[in-house]
């Protein structure tokens, strides 16, 4: 019986290292990537909030609303809770005659900084939480530390995943960057239903051909020429 | 009667065992409503409040008991508006006298202030007071909510013909639409009322605001709040809800709109296939009544959609003839007119012109490009605000705002600007104009260049904007002296970082691949922990049934030591059970298992101690134990062995 025991134990042992050597040759791949991904570009890096900032301001001098309105949107998402950006984004929909924006709750106060930021907050919070967890069930000393930084670590999970859902609707978001007319069916001619004003931020919620089917903050639906808008996100 | 059934009762054929059923149920039913007939018919009446304010309702009640209740109508008094709102009958049996009763419940809806009387329903019954007080009411809903309403804001809608009515299957719902015309044209909207009829009684809930089906047709959003109203549909009372909302065609041709709505109804449960005790189809309707049914429990509950009778459209395509070159698609009755925000104003002060379209139409489709490409006047891009004067945005006055900059002094003119429909009434698109404007332009003061302003044309725009309503009187003196401002915050130190992406981390599958091959790796661990954890307590409880195997030989031992009187063998095999038992534990050879291991481990006034000190002292000074003693002692050690106490 012992030795059934303790062949049982290798067996356990070794199904626990390949875990996690599995768990690090992917945290490995998946950082090597990330770091890849952000080396990978030797020019120096495109998007920054300032220079989005920066952006937004010159088109906005010059009487450009619609690429205003993208160059703050895109700042935005790098740093969603600049008071600058936000104040500039406001006068320059108020210009182009755009009512104060009305997205979901969730959308409007929930994001709480740069998005890669909360990114990583996350993940070390899992890691946090789980090492903690772990030790804790190992019944290793300082139980009450390690519950402190088990709590602390969900937490930052919680923000991550929290930001991560606010984020997500950005994604489909797109400017228009001229007036359009919104049609009932995604051909060219059809009747428009109504027509979205340049500058405006629409979600699109489908794709068919030269169109997309978008949803303005009112909410209203209609099909627009895709040349007509442009992607907060680029592609 | 029979519409209003659920369709879940089967009429099984009729048998000689059907027939006998049927009698004996008949008989029973006899029985049991036989003192219903002998009893009084009994009709009582009530009126809740008794004061009321006019625009109020009050509540009438009319119970009847026993047999050969007179029929019941509401009541005519000069003033007062009965409208029925519920009936109910209940049956109860009580010590085996067996009672009927119907209720009937009216509102009582007061059109002029006063001290009513409502006479008694039966002869010699009293009459009912209702005192109405003026004012306090005003255009207050009756308390109920279910009188009628009177839709103070009235929409297009609410004047509209009634539709036909096609009830649900089960005759728990229906939805009917309103509408003014069938013949249309492409982009016309028309009002449109929406009712939701549901039976009271039988439908549970209502799961959603009706829907469009098919997408010939757009329908503006709904009135936010529906009307409530009562009817009565053959004898039955229905709750009607109504929206108040406008459709428009999206393409020609004959078209066909029908729209429906989610509810829950609740309906029988099906009886048994020999129809059981009721299952008479003869006594089908005694039990039909939804009250009836919910008194004893027989209802369901189910999920169902109820669709309108398909109105038929005929859409008509905008003619192509004589159609304005700015046409934008708006289809109603207009009329147009124009200011500026300024009779003066100085070169390169913008000047706000306002375009109102008033009127009844589409007015999404109300658009505009107002002044462009004018000597003298730079202009830009319009905005517009759409104010309407009805809850579904039929009606209402759309403005356009236009910043324009003068870029010569003198008096100026402004353009007249025109408009153009198509008005479904006569078939012919029209075109209003409205007059030019002048306005006296000042040179423009020395910090204040019209070249300034162009570059800077976004602030231009926002000063023309945010001050719309500016005083001709002010306008000459501010117009130097108040460049408008850049009113955009200042530029940011860019630090030169950032990254190549906008997307961020959590929908780069690279990055993904983090946190997921952390969760692996952290349920891995914890699996790996946990089976550890696991093949240790089995591991423990193997070695403890083995140690219990080895100690029961020895348990023996005690037992026929305890019969002789021999100390000494008891608690040698004592000992030895225990040495056994703790070497198991303590994971090393019974034999190491020595008395001052026991006092490190366990203290040395442990059960386990004493017994190996008497072990010692039974075999070299010989002990004297009474029967009850070696019981005890057995009780212990048995005790220690199967893990329970450490310390006596």
């Amino acid at each position: 019986m012992n030795q059934g025991g303790i062949n049982k134990g290798v067996i356990n042992n070794r199904a626990w290292l390949i875990a996690m050597g599995f768990a690090v040759v992917g945290l490995g791949l998946g950082t090597g990537h990330a770091r890849a991904a952000a080396d990978q570009p030797q020019s120096p890096p495109v998007y920054s909030a300032p220079a989005l900032y920066n952006l937004g301001n010159s088109y906005a001098r010059a009487g450009k609303p619609a690429m205003a309105v993208l160059n703050y949107e895109r700042a935005r998402v790098l740093a969603p809770t600049d008071p600058d950006i936000q104040a500039n984004l406001r006068h320059v929909r108020e210009t182009a005659g755009l009512p104060a924006q009305s997205g979901h709750w969730l959308q409007q106060h929930s994001r709480l900084a740069n998005p890669d930021t909360m990114y990583w907050l996350g993940v070390i919070g899992l890691a946090l939480a789980g090492v903690s967890l772990l030790l804790r069930r190992l019944k290793f000393k300082y139980r009450g530390a390690l519950a402190a930084a088990a709590s602390l670590g969900l937490l930052l999970t919680a923000l991550g995943v929290w930001d991560s859902a606010a984020t997500a609707a950005i994604l489909d978001e797109s400017v228009v960057m001229q007036s359009s007319p919104a049609s009932a069916s995604p051909i060219a001619g059809a009747e428009p239903l109504f027509t979205v004003p340049q500058a405006e931020v629409v979600s699109v919620r489908d794709q068919h051909g030269e169109f997309a089917l978008i949803r303005d903050p009112s909410g209203r639906e209609g099909w627009v020429a895709r040349a007509n808008l442009t992607p907060i996100i680029p592609q | 009667m029979s519409m209003a059934n659920p369709p879940v009762m089967n009429i099984p054929p009729v048998t000689n065992i059907a027939r006998v059923k049927q009698l004996v149920a008949a008989a029973t039913l006899a029985v049991l409503l036989a003192p219903i007939a002998l009893a009084e018919p009994q009709v009582t009446e009530r009126i809740q409040p008794e004061k009321i304010s006019l625009g109020e309702a009050a509540q009438l009640t009319i119970a009847t008991s026993g047999s050969g209740a007179p029929d019941i109508t509401p009541p005519m008094v000069a003033g007062l508006e009965f409208v029925a709102v519920g009936q109910s009958q209940r049956i109860e049996s009580i010590n085996g006298v067996t009672r009927s009763s119907t209720s009937i419940t009216y509102q009582v809806i007061p059109r002029q202030a006063g001290i009513f009387t409502i006479p008694g329903m039966t002869p010699g019954s009293p009459p009912l007071v209702l005192t109405v007080n003026p004012g306090g009411g005003g255009n207050t809903a009756p308390s109920g909510g279910s009188a009628p309403s009177s839709a103070p804001n009235v929409s297009a809608g609410s004047r509209l013909p009634s539709g036909s009515t096609r009830l649900a299957a089960d005759g728990s719902a229906f939805v009917r639409l309103r509408l003014s015309k069938h013949e249309l044209y492409v982009g016309e909207a028309i009002p449109v009322d929406i009712q939701v009829g549901t039976r009271d009684g039988v439908v549970a809930s209502l799961n959603g605001p009706p829907m469009l089906n098919g997408d010939a047709f757009t329908l503006e959003k709904l009135s936010s709040q529906p009307d409530r109203s009562q009817e009565i549909i053959d004898g039955k009372p229905f709750t009607v809800f109504t929206w108040h909302s406008a459709l428009a065609a999206v393409k020609p041709g004959n078209l066909s709109l029908t729209m429906e709505t989610p509810l829950t109804v609740r309906i029988r449960r099906a009886l048994p296939p020999d129809g059981g005790l009721f299952g008479n189809a003869g006594l089908d309707d005694l039990f039909n009544d939804p009250a009836f049914q919910n008194f004893f429990g027989a209802s369901t509950e189910k999920e169902i959609t109820v669709a309108s009778t398909p109105a038929e459209f005929k859409v008509l395509e905008l003619p192509a003839l004589d159609r304005p070159a700015e046409f934008s698609g708006a289809v109603g009755h207009f009329t147009v007119s124009s200011e500026l925000s300024d009779d003066k104003a100085a070169a390169g002060d913008p000047v706000t012109l306002r375009l109102h379209v008033t009127g009844t139409g589409n007015f999404d489709r109300v658009n505009t490009r107002m002044l462009h490409d004018v000597d003298h006047w730079k202009t830009y891009a319009p905005t517009a605000k759409f104010k309407p004067d009805d809850e579904i945005g039929y009606r209402g006055e759309k403005t356009f705002e236009q910043p324009i900059i003068a870029t010569q002094p003198g008096t100026q003119t402004v353009p007249a600007l025109e408009f153009s429909w198509f008005d479904p009434t006569t078939g012919h698109y029209a075109q209003a104009r409205t007059s030019p404007l002048t306005v006296a332009i000042t040179p423009a003061a020395p910090d204040t260049s019209v070249a300034s302003t162009a570059a800077g044309g976004a602030n231009a725009v926002t000063a023309a904007t945010n001050s719309p309503t500016s005083s001709p009187a002010n306008s000459a003196t501010n117009s130097a002296a108040n460049t408008p401002p850049d009113a955009l915050r200042p530029d940011h130190v860019d630090t030169g970082r950032g990254s190549d992406s906008l997307r961020p981390h959590y929908f780069q599958p690279p990055y993904l691949a983090i946190p997921s091959a952390l969760l692996v790796a952290l349920f891995g661990a914890w699996f790996g922990v946990h089976r550890r954890e696991q093949r240790a307590r089995d591991l423990e409880s193997a070695e403890r049934r083995n140690a219990s195997l080895q100690t029961e030989p020895l348990l023996k031992l005690m037992d026929e030591a305890s019969v002789r009187g021999d100390s000494e063998l008891f608690f040698r095999s004592a000992r030895t059970a225990l040495q056994r038992n703790l070497a198991s534990k303590w994971l090393k050879p019974p034999d190491s298992v020595s008395l001052e291991d026991v006092d490190a481990r366990l203290g040395t006034g442990s059960v386990v101690a004493r017994v190996f000190k008497l072990a010692d002292e039974a075999a070299y000074s010989g002990l004297k134990l009474s029967t009850s003693d070696f019981q005890r002692w057995k009780q212990l050690i048995i005790r220690q062995i199967s893990g329970g106490e450490t310390v006596s």
